[in-house]
């Protein structure tokens, strides 16, 4: 049990440094909430642990703009008052996903800003997970846990503190139950009408995750794995009672006046890191998923960034047509931004898979001559025949 | 790179040393050529100081170390053919790995390994940091370099790698090690067993 000790010595280390982008926000442990009794102080213990690693993580992206603006829509939702003690960390991790834990902390996934259409999409979400800090879920589940548990188990011969190390990260081991997963869903929902936003964007972005199983299903010739909890709905099944119940909800519970989805605030701010995110989703080996998301992205207008993505899409899974499909999107793409190296790069390796290999070593030349540094051009120099 | 090929219960078994009995740990002899992955890949290491598994992580791959596989991983794949995946799926109904196609072309190699690195890893911070034509078993190939880190460990990682296509099949040795200290102190000896790696004929079973 070394990472105990390490744990313990780690809280004793003083907690100078705040994330980026976040400087405002106080210290881990000052926090206007107070843990009340043994098994909190534990939970609380861990999860300081667990931000003091975040806070220098790699993984935590840092973009001022990005990282003011999600705390922006948070504080908006929640209130300012109760937003004050929340550190929130953008994480670079390709799925849909947010997290909280006991000490306040929430975590965004970066694959998030891809899935999530508009403001008060984004604002439900992160009033959710507000939800389980503010109304202390993870104890409860905790308390269970432990008197679920027979004397024979981990719990027992490590104690709280070795128990949760022995579990890992407390923000991914623990899965909230179905009557807290409604609690926060509805929560949320009068947060949202509270703020101005359009309480139904809280039941379409279940809807959107649904239909993006489906996609990856479809493409994959199997069946959807939307109903299934495993995988990367763990934490957050995204069933069609969630969906429904939330639609009913919204119904009845409306924002004051004309209802926002803020869409336009939306994409203006997260536009930048779009690209960053669609590299890391196309190379997840999910055509269905990235061709559903590319489309959302595109709402009927096809930009280069996103056809170049599309071409990357259909070259890397390379079945039976796919580098004709993947060539056609990349002469699209080449069509609005000839001077794209990445582009050519994609057509030229399509093309030589195609057996066009006069043009598309011409295509290759094409992308050193734009990009003589790039990391590849030793071996794309060959390819291209000198 | 644990986690990527391994169960929970073979990466604990790794904790230990691998001088320790229980690992199933058993050192290279110093060269003297050895049939990696029970194939015809054939290598011979400079130095007496590596270690190889027993437990193969998949049929086609084989794994040495010389001080623990966290420390320094020399990793094998030997006759990849199209339609596998070069390691062992690791959530296949959600997260399926990319398969090998014998078609592909160098850079489509080292795509495959990198998205197969994100996949199974599930990690976004991968980058690769060159891609030039090299030698390999006897062959124009290529090698490759690349950074990464795993979530909730924030230990960044390098590599270097060597791979060709012979006869539709893929042959790759890479070697993977902390930044700091491990990759320097083990890439030399790690590009010799590359440099040595010959394909023999395996004898009909
Ligand atoms: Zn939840």
């Amino acid at each position: 049990m070394l990472a105990v000790s390490s744990l313990l010595a780690g809280s004793m280390v003083p907690q100078s440094s705040a994330a980026p982008g976040q400087e405002a926000s106080p210290p881990v442990t000052q926090a206007a909430y107070v843990p009340k009794d043994k098994d909190e102080r534990g939970l609380w213990m861990m999860a300081d642990e667990e931000e003091r690693q975040l806070r220098t993580s790699n993984f935590v992206i840092r973009d001022p703009a990005i990282n003011a603006y999600v705390r922006d829509v948070l504080c908006r939702t929640i209130g300012q008052a109760e937003c004050a003690p929340i550190r929130l960390y953008v994480v670079r991790t390709p799925y849909f996903n947010a997290t909280s834990a006991p000490n306040g902390m929430i975590q965004v996934w970066s694959g998030l800003f891809l899935r999530v259409r508009n403001e008060a999409q984004l604002a439900a979400v992160l009033a959710h997970e507000y939800v389980h800090y503010r109304d202390r879920h993870f104890l409860l589940l905790w308390r269970e846990l432990r008197a679920r548990a027979g004397s024979a188990t981990f719990l027992s011969m490590f104690g709280l503190i070795g128990s949760l190390v022995a579990m890992g990260q407390l923000s991914t081991v623990f899965s909230f139950s179905r009557d807290q997963e409604s609690a926060a869903d509805s929560g949320a929902v009068y947060m949202l009408a509270n703020a101005g936003y359009d309480t139904r964007e809280s039941a379409l972005v279940w809807g959107q995750i649904r239909d993006e199983a489906d996609a990856t299903a479809a493409a994959r010739q199997a069946k959807s794995r939307k109903d299934k909890n495993g995988g990367i709905f763990a934490t957050h099944p995204p069933t069609a009672d969630r969906m429904t119940a939330l639609f009913a909800l919204s119904e009845k519970v409306k924002a004051n006046g004309e209802p926002v989805n803020g869409v336009d605030r939306y994409h203006a701010m997260l536009a930048t890191l779009w690209p960053s995110l669609i590299d890391d989703q196309i190379k997840l080996n999910d055509l269905g998923a990235t061709e559903f998301l590319l489309a959302s992205l595109a709402g009927g207008t096809w930009t280069a960034d996103l056809l170049y993505a599309r071409g990357e899409t259909y070259r890397a899974r390379g079945a039976a047509g796919d580098f004709e499909k993947a060539a056609g999107f990349y002469r699209e793409a080449m069509a609005q931004a000839p001077a794209n190296p990445e582009v050519r790069r994609g057509l030229g390796l399509s093309l030589l898979r195609l057996d066009s290999a006069d043009e598309g070593r011409e295509q290759l030349k094409e992308y050193l001559r734009l990009k003589p540094d790039a990391v590849d051009a030793p071996m794309i120099r060959m390819l291209a025949g000198g | 790179m644990i986690r990527r090929i391994l169960s929970f219960a073979a990466a604990a078994a790794l904790l230990l040393a691998p001088q320790s009995a229980t690992a199933g740990w058993k050192a290279i002899a110093q060269g003297k050529p050895i049939a990696v992955a029970k194939t015809g890949l054939t290598v011979t290491a400079p130095s007496g100081v590596w270690n190889r598994w027993s437990l193969r992580p998949s049929k086609k791959s084989e794994l040495w170390t010389k001080d623990g596989l966290a420390l320094n991983e020399l990793a094998f794949y030997s006759g990849v053919t199209s339609g596998e995946p070069i390691f062992r799926e690791v959530d296949k109904k959600n997260s399926p790995l990319p398969k090998f196609n014998s078609k592909m072309l160098a850079p489509d190699v080292v795509a495959l390994f990198e998205a197969s690195n994100r996949i199974a890893l599930k990690t976004s911070l991968f980058s690769v940091d060159s891609v030039e034509p090299a030698q390999f078993v006897g062959q124009p190939g290529v090698r490759f370099t690349f950074t990464y880190s795993v979530q909730n460990n924030d230990l960044v990682r390098k590599g270097e790698a060597r791979a060709a296509v012979l006869r539709g099949q893929l042959y790759m040795i890479t070697f993977i090690a902390p930044s700091i200290y491990y990759f320097d102190n083990g890439i030399a000896d790690a590009r010799a067993i590359m440099d040595s790696a010959v394909l023999l004929p395996v004898a009909a079973k």
